[in-house]
């Protein structure tokens, strides 16, 4: 099913799409009163009045209206609308509105009446007025307009008249296909009345709930739900839908909250306020408790690298696909959600809380390289003592939950920080699985934290875990390129016509694969590897050999100068890297007393597994 | 006090709407008659509470004969507060949905106050809704002896909560009863009668009983119009209730808002005074 699909218009294609209805010759006079603001009711009955034009919704079919002489419920002509099939290329939907021009004081009536038919029995969408193809300030309108093949009198209500007095919007309709299937429905006999049997309004805003929200300074609320329920001529209650501009919305404390004609509500200081609406002088039903807590004090930010983290729920990093935050699993569930966004940092909110999930299974998350999850959670003011069993749970290879394949790691936090963010992080390395981790479950424990905050939900590596592949290139060199006699970098110009894998009978296998766009120096499965330099080269003027290396896997790990003779000397490198490279720079004087620096020729690693090298360099 | 013929069959002839026909009588059918009234009975409800006991008993469940009282009716009739209450002046009987079931009151004045002839009214604010079925009438004091319908019924107002700008005034007796009772009805051309107080009252005398709304004359029924005996020669009690559902009215929809309350402002029964 559509929405209000005028949302979507713009005004080059409805000036495009403008089709002249209704009979324009007018003479000085008639402007003239237009001016003043006609009072005439008449909407459509055998045709439209000179002030009304018709404009079809952006993407509808702009020929589905048209005037039916054949068809009518009374006098020569009824208004007909051929809903298009789905697929139809000329439109996927019937959509239009029936504006005036010079605008209508409608103030004297108080609800718009048509009949309605239809080829077979359907749901139209939406139809309603006040759509003037501007600001749509006071709109109303009727969702799912039940009609079958009989001719049917329609009522929508108009909330508070007195507001009409100068409105342009005297009726709009959208439908889309039933059951992917096009239809014709016809409308005639539209006009606006005054009905003393139309009775018992009852406005309601936030469909008629209380709700209760927590909320802090710069938070901005958007009340919603606006509607107003009538009891029609035949005794049955309808409502319709209404636009913020009829009511009005009211603070009781608006050094805690303001609230907009429109009904947004923004948090401006600490404390309690209750958002209510009047319609005239009736009170809506429903209203919006707000529990201000003053400044927002924000989660610290992370300060981890992207690439050591898998996030579900940050502003700092890009999140992975979140099925839910919470999964209202009936029965028992009393948890709500009552997340928020403040300053452009989304929290999530639970209120009510006993227990909540967090569901991502599409796909589960592979947190073989992590080695911990982290949460920020506050705890608000007023609840002490507040105690958290968290469950993070691995699908197993079914990749859904249960199966008995599943493994949890849980953890309990018993001493939560009240009214401060409480940096919670568990380790999940010692979980028998974590390739396919799906979900966290959040329970209390005890019976006082009813009610945090949630912030940086994510997977992390604190080092401890070494990829088999780097994640990132190498860092950056910085030596300035004058001080440098670069033999494997991108940074500098190299030595010329070194030999990377000269043939000295190793089993060491050399490829120099891209990683994060930088080309590196791998070795697979390091027994020893020469690295074979042009000539002689002379390094006796400089202080360090620099290298960064990275391996997931090696015990020993050495790296040697050679000189001719041969004279080497090694140095231990420590392993594994850390899993973000580990850069060294060993002093020359570790060589030089076995090693001619100036007639170097040579390099050589030895030990065992998988090495990644990059930036070897002299300086 | 129970009473297993106190019921009242009330599928009517189908009638027009908005119908403002006067019943012929013998001179002149539109002539109101000015008479004297001497008020000898009320209750204006300004005691908050259970109605008065020395005025009032109850009807309670479904009908003596569990057929939803003789009209299958849906409720059943309690006098719990939540159903009947006397609060702000005015007396409140609501009728309640709890699932599928419902209850509602009823209240009468047999055995405490019973009258002929005379001037019987109230003011009531109708409830409203598909299926709900609100009353103001009377039923003769030798219903326990005779039975139904030769005891006599004089119905002052019925509504139809699908239709609130509509009520019937309508008399049953033997030979004219149920389906063939002798009935009119009076409509507001735009408005209803849920969305305020309007006065329902008969002027009854020996032989023609006047029904009026808001002192407008809309029906004159005498012995000529009923189609057998003339029973309204005795004292009859008053009654008022709401019904959901039944035989006269259509069962309520999903749509019939819940719950619906009748407000009775005053009932006053006067004697001509010669």
């Amino acid at each position: 099913m559509k929405t209000l699909k005028n949302k979507y218009l713009n005004c080059s294609l409805l000036a495009l799409m403008l089709l002249v209805a209704g009979c324009s010759e007018r003479d000085l006079n008639d402007l003239q009163q237009a001016t003043q603001y006609k009072t005439t009711p008449e909407v459509f009955i055998d045709g439209f009045p000179g002030d009304l034009q018709y404009a079809a919704f952006g993407g509808s079919d702009v020929k589905a209206f048209d005037v039916d002489k054949e068809v009518k419920y009374a006098g020569i002509a009824s208004m007909k609308i051929a809903v298009p099939a789905v697929n139809d290329p000329n439109g996927a939907y019937a959509g239009g509105v029936y504006f005036s021009t010079t605008g209508r004081d409608l103030s004297g009536y108080n609800c718009m009446t048509f009949w309605a038919k239809a080829t077979k029995s359907a749901s139209i969408d939406l139809i309603g007025f006040g759509n003037d193809l501007g600001a749509n300030k006071y709109q109303v309108s009727l969702s799912g307009v039940a009609v079958n093949t009989n001719w049917k009198k329609f009522y929508i209500p108009i909330p508070d008249p007195s507001k009409l007095k100068m409105e342009k919007g005297m009726f709009f309709y959208s439908e889309g296909p039933e059951n992917e299937e096009g239809y014709t429905f016809w409308i005639d006999e539209v006009k606006f009345e005054n009905l003393g049997t139309i009775a018992h309004p009852q406005p309601q805003i936030l469909g008629g709930v209380d709700k209760t929200t927590s909320a802090f300074n710069n938070i901005k609320i958007t009340i919603d739900g606006l509607s107003e329920t009538f009891n029609l001529p035949n005794g049955i209650n309808q409502t319709v839908n209404v636009s913020p501009a009829f009511f009005e919305f009211n603070s009781s404390d608006p050094a805690v909250a303001t609230v907009s004609e429109t009904g947004v509500v923004s948090v401006i200081g600490g404390g309690n306020t209750v958002i209510t609406a009047k319609m005239g002088d009736v009170d809506a039903v429903g209203s919006l408790n707000i529990s201000s807590g003053g400044d927002f004090i924000h989660a610290p930010t992370p300060t981890l690298e992207a690439s050591r983290v898998i996030s579900l729920f940050s502003d700092a990093y890009t999140n992975v696909p979140v099925d839910y935050f919470n999964g209202y699993w009936q029965p028992y569930q009393t948890t709500k959600s009552a997340d928020f966004e403040v300053n452009d940092d989304h929290v999530l909110n639970y209120t009510n809380f006993n227990f909540v999930g967090n569901g991502f299974s599409n796909p589960t998350v592979n947190a073989s390289a992590m080695s911990h999850i982290h949460f920020d959670l506050f705890v608000p003011k007023g609840i002490t003592g507040g105690q958290l069993k968290i469950t993070v749970r691995d699908f197993g290879a079914d990749g859904a939950d249960g199966g008995n394949d599943d493994t949890n790691q849980t953890q309990t936090f018993t001493s939560l920080t009240t009214n401060a963010w409480n940096s919670l992080n568990i380790p999940i390395k010692s979980m028998a699985k974590r390739t396919k981790i799906g979900l966290i479950v959040y329970e209390i424990v005890g019976t006082s934290l009813t009610n945090f905050y949630l912030d940086n939900i994510y997977f992390y590596n604190d080092g401890s875990i070494i990829p088999a592949v780097p994640t990132v290139a190498a860092p950056n060199p910085t030596q300035p390129a004058a001080n440098v006699l670069s033999i494997f970098s991108d940074a500098y110009t190299n030595v010329a016509g070194t030999d990377l894998n000269p043939g000295w009978g190793q089993a060491t296998v050399v490829t120099q694969p891209t990683i994060a766009g930088n080309k590196t120096l791998l070795y697979t499965g390091l027994n020893y590897q020469g690295i074979q330099l042009a000539g002689s080269l002379n390094v006796s003027g400089k202080t360090y050999l620099h290298l960064d290396y990275y391996t997931a896997n090696s015990s020993t790990l050495n790296v040697y100068l050679i000189s001719t003779g041969p004279k080497e000397k090694g140095f231990a490198l420590t392993v594994p890297s850390s899993a973000n490279w580990t850069s060294v720079n060993i002093p020359l004087t570790t060589f030089s007393g076995v090693v001619n620096l100036s007639d170097v020729i040579q390099l050589k690693f030895d030990g065992n597994g998988n090495i990644y090298l990059d930036n070897i360099y002299f300086y | 006090m129970k009473d297993n013929r106190l019921i009242s069959i009330k599928n009517t002839l189908l009638i027009s709407l908005l119908m403002f026909t006067l019943w012929s009588c013998k001179n002149d059918d539109n002539e109101i008659v000015k008479r004297n009234w001497e008020l000898v009975w009320q209750d204006e409800f300004n005691t908050p509470g259970a109605p008065d006991a020395a005025k009032w008993t109850y009807d309670i469940g479904n009908g003596p004969n569990n057929d939803g009282w003789g009209n299958a009716e849906l409720q059943s009739y309690t006098n719990r507060a939540e159903n009947i209450v006397i609060a702000d002046g005015k007396l409140k009987i609501t009728a309640i949905k709890n699932g599928n079931a419902f209850t509602s009151a009823r209240i009468k004045t047999q055995g405490l106050f019973e009258q002929g002839y005379g001037r019987i009214e109230a003011s009531i604010k109708l409830p409203y809704g598909p299926g709900i079925w609100p009353a103001f009438w009377m039923i003769g004091n030798d219903v326990n002896t005779k039975g139904w319908p030769q005891c006599g019924e004089i119905d002052i107002m019925e509504g139809r909560g699908q239709e609130p700008n509509i009520i019937h005034g309508t008399v049953h007796g033997p030979g004219y009863s149920a389906g063939a009772a002798i009935t009119a009805s009076y409509g507001l051309q735009n408005a209803r009668f849920d969305t305020d107080y309007h006065l329902f009252a008969v002027e009854w005398t020996e032989n023609c009983i006047d029904f009026y709304v808001d002192d407008v004359l809309y029906s004159r029924i005498t012995p000529e119009k009923v189609t057998g005996n003339w029973v309204y020669d005795h004292p009859f009690f008053i009654i008022l209730n709401v019904a959901v559902g039944g035989n006269y009215v259509g069962w309520p929809t999903t749509s019939t808002p819940f719950p619906q309350t009748m407000y009775v402002d005053y009932v006053k029964v006067y004697k001509e005074v010669k």
